[in-house]
C-alpha cells in the first residue's frame, strides 16, 4: 500500500504544535495551574560527599504552611532506581554524592512556606573525601562512590562502573609495524543540555489512590515504571501525561523521574496537587550532564595515508551515578575509531565515578564525544603523512560492503563520499586550505579552514529491542486522531507522524491529530531517544493507518461497484474506473454503513540484531547515517578568541520527511557543536559547579553563529519510511572537531582539549576558575547560614 | 505587602493586587496567568521572558511588577490581530511558516524581540535582525528559520505598505 508519489511527506509543511507556541499558547508543565497546587521546595546537599547520619523533618512540619516533608524514607526500597545499574535513589539515601542533591522535599501552600519548612529541617552530614576527577577516582586509596558492587570492583578498581569494549583483530602488532604512527590523548568537557525550559512536573492526586503526572519528561513510559515502582503502586495507577516539552536533548529523564516520584509521593499524601519548577540554578546543579571524556588514540598507517590500525581507550567521567553513562560508554565504543576501514581496532570506554554531579545522555551520546577526538587525530595523522585532510579521508572511508570498525558489514548505501565532496565544492577547500597559511603571515588575525566526518548508528542498536506503538482512529466528525508512544519534546515527530499519516491515508494534515503522550491512550513503545522517532514511530504510524486506508479502499471499491485494485487516489478523492471521484468523508461514511471499525493499532520494530557485551564483537547496529562539516574560522593571535566565520554540512540522513523540521535539526545541532567546541564547559570546582546559569554557562546567541550553508543527501534506507533515517543526533558531530582541525590550521596549534576557550588556543591551556564554587555556594544559601544543616 | 498596580495591557487597562517586590514576569504568570511569557533564567541573560514596555522589548523578569504603573504592556498573547476573532500576527505565522519553533519556549520571547525590531526598523538587514535577537537564547534552532521569518515578515510588510501607498496614489 505505500504509494511511490507523496502529497504531504517531503513537502513544505507547518508544525503541526507551531501556532500554539508562536502564539503563547502552549501550555508547558509549569504552566499549569491548578485549584489547590502546592509548591515544593528541596533541601539539597551543600557539599559533594557525606555520609547522612541524621534527618528530623519534624520541625519542618510544624512551619506554617508546610503540609508534607518526603525523604528517601517515603519510597520502596529506599527509592532505588536506575537503568541499566541501579545505583540511584528518588532522594539521597545514607550518603550525598553530589552538591545539589535531593535530600527531602516540603510541600506547602506556597513557596515562601517551603522554603522555611526546608530550612527547618534538622540534618547531620558527616563529610567525606571527595573525588574531584577521574585520576582521582582510580586512586589505590579513593574512597568508594557507588553502592553497588562494580565490574571494576573485580580488579580493584571499584569506582570503575564498567567498560565497554570492542575487539576486532589485533590491533597493537599492526600499529608497531606502521611506519606512520600517532599516539595522543583527547579531552571533551561536561557540557549542560541548557533547554531553555528549566525542568517541571505536576502531580495531581486522585480519589481511588492514583495519580495523574503531567511531566516535561522525554520518556513518559519509563517515567510510569520508575514512579510506579518507588510508590509501591501497580503501572495503572501512575498515568504520566507528556506536557509540552521546552527541549531536551537527552536532559529530560532521569531528573524529570526523580521529581514526577517526589511530587507524585507528595500528592498521595497531602490529597493535594504538587507542582515542581526548577529555577535554572537548580536545573543545571541537579540535572546530569554530558559526560567529560579523555580518549587516548593510537593508529597506525601507511606512508600512503591508508589507515591499518586503531587502538582506543577511553575514560568517561559518568559522576555520582551511572544513568545512561553504561549506554553512552557502549555507542561511544561503537564509534570510537570513527567511518574508516582498518584491519583491526580494539576500543575500551570506562565509565568512572566520581563526585563531579552525574552524567547521562545527551545528544550524540558518547559519539559526540568519540568524533570530537577521533576526527582530530584523522588530522594530525594526514599531516604526517602530508596528504589533504579531505583526500586522506576520501581514501579511508567506508562504503557499501566494507567493513566498520566494528567489524560489521556494512549493507546499505552510504552518503559519506558525496557529503565530503559537497563541503569541499562548497567551501573552496582546496583554494583556502592552500592560501590562508600564506595569507596569515604576520597577521593579527589568522583565517583556518578543517574538516570532520562522521557515521552514526541508528536507533537503539544492541542495546535494546528497538520497537514502537502507533494507534489511528478515525471520529464521528472525520478527523484522524493518532497516538504514538514516541513522543515530540520539540523535535517534530508529531509532525512527522502527521504527515506519514496523511499521506497513507490520502487525508489532509489538517484532519489529523496527534495527541500528547499520555500512557493511558497510547502504547508503551521504549524510551524516546536515540534519534529514533522518525523511522520507528514513523513506521508503526505507517503500519496502523495502513489497516485503516485499506478498509477505506475496500468501502470505496464497495461503492463505486469495482474492484479494489481499480482505486486511485489522488489527494482526498478516491478515484474509479469512471474516474468519478468521490470524496474521503463519502467513502469514510460508507466504510461505516458497511461496519468497518476504523480503528487500528500498528507495531514496528528494526531487525533484531546481536551484540556480544561480553566478547566486544558483533552487529552494533542496523544501519547508519553519514555527514561531513567543513568550519572556517579566523583566530585573534593576540587574544586566542577564535570566530566560526562559517559552516558547511552535508547529511546523509535518508529521505527528508518534513524539510523545515529537518533543516531545523541541523542548524541547531550545528550550533549546539558550535558550543561544544567553543565556549561550553561545565566547570567544577571540588565539585561545586561554578557555571550556574546563562551569565556564566555561556551558549551560543545569535551573533555567535555564522551563516550555515547545508543540503541532505538522500541515500535512500531500506527500512525507514520512505527511505528515512535519522538526525537529531548526527547533526551536531562534526562541527567541534572541524573547529579544532580549523585552529590548527590557522595558528599551527593542536589543543586537544575542547572547548577552544581563549586560553586554551592561547596558552595551551585552561585557566581554571577556583572559586570553590561560589555560584553554587550562594545558590544553597551558604550566606544567609545553611539552616539546620550541620556538616561534621 | 500586596500594592495596587494599574496598567494598560494587551490594549485593554488592567488593575491588579499584587506584593510589590515581585517582578513583572511573576505579575503575568502568577497573577494575572498570562503564561505565554516564559522564565527561562531569572537574571535577565536568556530573553525568554521579553514583552514589550511602551513598545520597547524589555526582560520582564527584571522589571518591577509596580514599575508597570501607568504604562502600556503587550505579552505574547496580545501580539495577534484583535479583530473579533483572536488571530495570529504575520510574524507569529512566519514562524511557524519558516521553521523557526521547535520546542517553543523561547518563541514568546523572539516573536516580542523580532517584533519591537521590525516596530524601530522596518527594513532591517540580516546584520540587524541578528543584531536584533542576540538578547534571546535559542537551543534548539540555530536561529537562521528565526531570522529567515523575520526577515520575510519585514519584506512582506513593506510590499503591503507599498500596496496601501499605490492604492492611495489611485485614489
Amino acid at each position: 500500500m505505500l504509494r511511490h508519489t507523496t502529497h504531504w511527506v517531503t513537502k513544505p509543511a507547518n508544525r503541526v504544535d507551531g501556532p500554539d507556541k508562536a502564539n503563547g499558547k502552549a501550555k508547558y508543565a509549569g504552566d499549569y495551574r491548578v485549584p489547590g497546587q502546592l509548591a515544593t521546595r528541596a533541601l539539597r546537599s551543600p557539599i559533594p560527599h557525606a555520609r547522612i547520619l541524621r534527618i528530623d523533618t519534624s520541625a519542618a512540619l510544624k512551619v506554617p504552611g508546610v503540609l508534607a516533608v518526603i525523604t528517601s524514607d517515603d519510597f520502596v526500597d529506599h527509592g532505588r532506581f536506575g537503568f541499566p545499574v541501579a545505583d540511584n535513589f528518588i532522594l539521597a539515601y545514607q550518603k550525598v554524592r553530589y552538591v545539589g542533591e535531593g535530600i527531602a522535599i516540603v510541600a506547602a501552600v506556597d513557596a515562601e512556606a517551603a522554603e522555611a519548612g526546608v530550612r527547618a529541617i534538622e540534618l547531620d552530614l558527616e563529610a567525606l573525601p571527595v573525588i574531584e576527577d577521574m585520576e582521582q577516582a582510580l586512586l589505590p586509596d579513593a574512597p568508594i562512590i557507588p553502592d553497588v558492587v562494580t565490574e571494576g570492583s573485580k580488579h580493584g578498581q571499584p569506582n570503575i562502573c564498567l567498560t565497554q569494549i570492542v575487539r576486532n583483530g589485533d590491533p597493537e602488532p599492526i600499529i608497531d609495524a606502521s611506519p606512520v604512527q600517532l599516539d595522543q590523548t583527547y579531552a571533551t568537557p561536561f557540557q549542560e543540555h541548557a533547554y531553555l525550559e528549566p525542568e517541571a512536573v505536576l502531580s495531581i492526586p486522585n480519589p481511588d489512590g492514583s495519580v495523574i503526572i503531567y511531566a516535561c519528561d522525554q520518556s513518559p513510559f519509563n517515567n510510569r515504571g520508575v514512579a510506579a515502582a518507588v510508590l509501591g503502586l501497580p503501572q495503572d495507577k501512575v498515568r504520566v501525561i507528556q506536557a509540552i516539552v521546552g527541549g531536551s536533548f537527552g536532559g529530560k529523564d532521569e531528573v524529570v523521574y526523580q521529581m514526577s516520584a517526589q511530587t507524585a509521593k507528595l500528592a498521595l499524601l497531602t490529597n493535594r496537587p504538587v507542582s515542581m519548577v526548577f529555577s535554572r540554578e537548580e536545573s543545571i546543579m541537579v540535572s546530569y550532564k554530558r559526560d567529560a571524556s579523555q580518549i587516548r588514540i593510537r593508529l597506525g598507517a601507511d606512508r600512503d595515508g591508508t589507515l591499518q590500525a586503531a587502538r582506543v581507550e577511553a575514560w568517561l567521567d559518568g559522576g555520582a551515578y551511572s544513568a545512561e553513562t553504561v549506554l553512552t560508554a557502549w555507542r561511544a565504543a561503537m564509534h570510537l575509531a570513527g567511518a574508516y576501514k582498518y584491519q583491526a581496532v580494539k576500543g575500551d570506554v570506562h565509565v568512572l565515578y566520581t563526585n563531579n554531579n552525574y552524567s547521562s545522555a545527551f545528544r550524540g551520546f558518547g559519539n559526540t564525544e568519540a568524533v570530537a577526538c577521533i576526527e582530530q587525530a584523522i588530522d594530525e595523522i594526514a599531516e604526517q603523512v602530508e596528504i589533504d585532510p579531505i583526500d586522506l579521508r576520501l581514501k579511508n572511508i567506508i562504503g557499501k560492503g566494507d567493513q566498520t570498525m566494528t567489524g560489521a558489514t556494512l549493507n546499505q548505501e552510504v552518503g559519506l563520499r558525496a557529503c565530503l565532496e559537497w563541503v569541499r565544492q562548497k567551501s573552496d577547500w582546496d583554494r583556502k586550505r592552500r592560501e590562508f597559511p600564506l595569507q596569515n603571515k604576520g597577521r593579527r588575525y589568522q583565517k583556518g579552514i578543517g574538516v570532520a566526518c562522521y557515521f552514526h548508528g541508528m536507533g537503539l542498536g544492541g542495546e535494546g529491542t528497538d520497537f514502537a506503538n502507533a494507534t489511528v482512529a478515525i471520529e464521528r466528525d472525520n478527523s484522524v486522531t493518532l497516538t504514538n508512544g514516541l513522543t515530540d519534546y520539540g523535535t517534530g515527530a508529531r509532525t512527522v507522524f502527521t504527515l506519514i499519516a496523511a499521506d497513507v491515508l490520502g487525508a489532509r494534515p489538517e484532519r489529523i491529530k496527534v495527541l500528547l503522550t499520555d500512557t493511558e491512550t497510547a502504547i508503551d513503545s521504549g524510551p524516546t531517544v536515540a534519534s529514533r522517532a522518525s523511522v520507528v514511530g514513523g513506521n508503526a504510524t505507517r503500519v496502523a493507518v495502513e489497516k485503516i486506508a485499506q478498509l477505506l479502499t475496500f468501502a470505496a471499491a464497495n461503492l463505486l461497484q469495482c474492484a479494489p485494485a481499480q482505486i486511485l487516489r489522488d489527494k482526498e478523492a478516491f478515484i474509479g474506473p469512471d474516474e468519478e471521484p468521490v470524496d474521503f468523508d463519502t467513502v469514510v461514511n460508507h466504510a461505516r454503513k458497511l461496519g468497518y471499525v476504523l480503528s487500528a493499532h500498528g507495531r514496528w520494530q528494526l531487525p533484531v540484531i546481536h551484540w556480544d557485551f561480553a566478547k566486544g564483537t558483533g552487529t552494533p547496529y542496523v544501519g547508519y547515517t553519514f555527514g561531513a562539516a567543513i568550519v572556517e574560522v579566523t583566530v585573534h593571535s593576540g587574544t586566542g578568541r577564535v570566530q566560526a566565520d562559517r559552516i558547511w554540512a552535508a547529511h546523509d540522513i535518508g529521505k527528508v520527511l518534513f524539510p523545515e523540521g529537518a533543516y531545523g535539526q541541523l542548524y541547531g545541532g550545528i550550533t549546539q557543536g558550535l558550543g561544544y567546541g567553543l565556549m561550553e564547559e561545565v566547570e567544577f570546582n571540588h565539585g561545586y559547579i561554578h557555571n550556574v546559569n546563562f551569565d556564566d554557562y555561556i551558549i551560543p546567541t545569535a551573533m555567535d553563529v555564522p551563516p550555515i550553508e547545508a543540503t541532505f543527501i538522500e541515500a535512500p534506507f531500506h527500512l525507514g519510511p520512505y527511505g528515512a533515517k535519522n538526525v537529531a543526533e548526527p547533526s551536531m558531530l562534526g562541527v567541534a572537531p572541524a573547529l579544532a582541525n580549523a585552529v590548527y590550521h590557522a595558528t599551527g596549534k593542536r589543543i586537544r582539549e575542547l572547548p577552544l576557550t581563549p586560553e586554551r588556543v592561547l596558552l595551551g591551556h585552561a585557566l581554571h576558575n577556583d572559586d570553590h564554587g561560589d555560584n553554587s555556594r550562594q545558590w544553597l544559601g551558604y550566606g544567609k547560614g545553611l539552616g539546620n544543616v550541620r556538616v561534621i | 505587602m500586596n500594592t495596587q498596580i494599574k496598567f494598560t495591557l494587551n490594549g485593554s487597562p488592567v488593575m491588579v493586587e499584587a506584593p510589590g517586590e515581585i517582578s513583572l514576569l511573576r505579575l503575568l504568570r502568577d497573577h494575572l496567568n498570562l503564561t505565554g511569557t516564559k522564565e527561562g533564567c531569572a537574571i535577565g541573560e536568556c530573553g525568554a521572558c521579553s514583552v514589550l514596555l511602551d513598545g520597547r522589548v524589555v526582560n520582564s523578569c527584571l522589571v518591577l511588577a509596580p514599575q508597570v504603573n501607568g504604562r502600556e504592556v503587550v505579552t505574547i498573547e496580545g501580539l495577534g490581530q484583535q479583530d473579533g476573532a483572536h488571530s495570529a500576527s504575520d510574524l507569529q505565522a512566519a514562524f511557524v511558516k519558516y521553521g523557526a519553533v521547535q520546542c517553543g519556549y523561547c518563541t514568546p520571547g523572539l516573536v516580542i524581540a523580532g517584533e519591537a525590531l521590525l516596530r524601530s526598523n522596518p527594513m532591517p538587514t540580516r546584520a540587524e535582525i541578528i543584531d536584533g535577537i542576540a538578547g534571546n537564547l535559542c537551543r534548539c534552532t540555530g536561529y537562521q528559520q528565526i531570522v529567515d521569518a523575520i526577515e520575510q515578515t519585514a519584506l512582506q510588510r513593506a510590499e503591503r505598505t507599498q500596496q496601501h501607498a499605490a492604492a492611495k496614489v489611485q485614489e
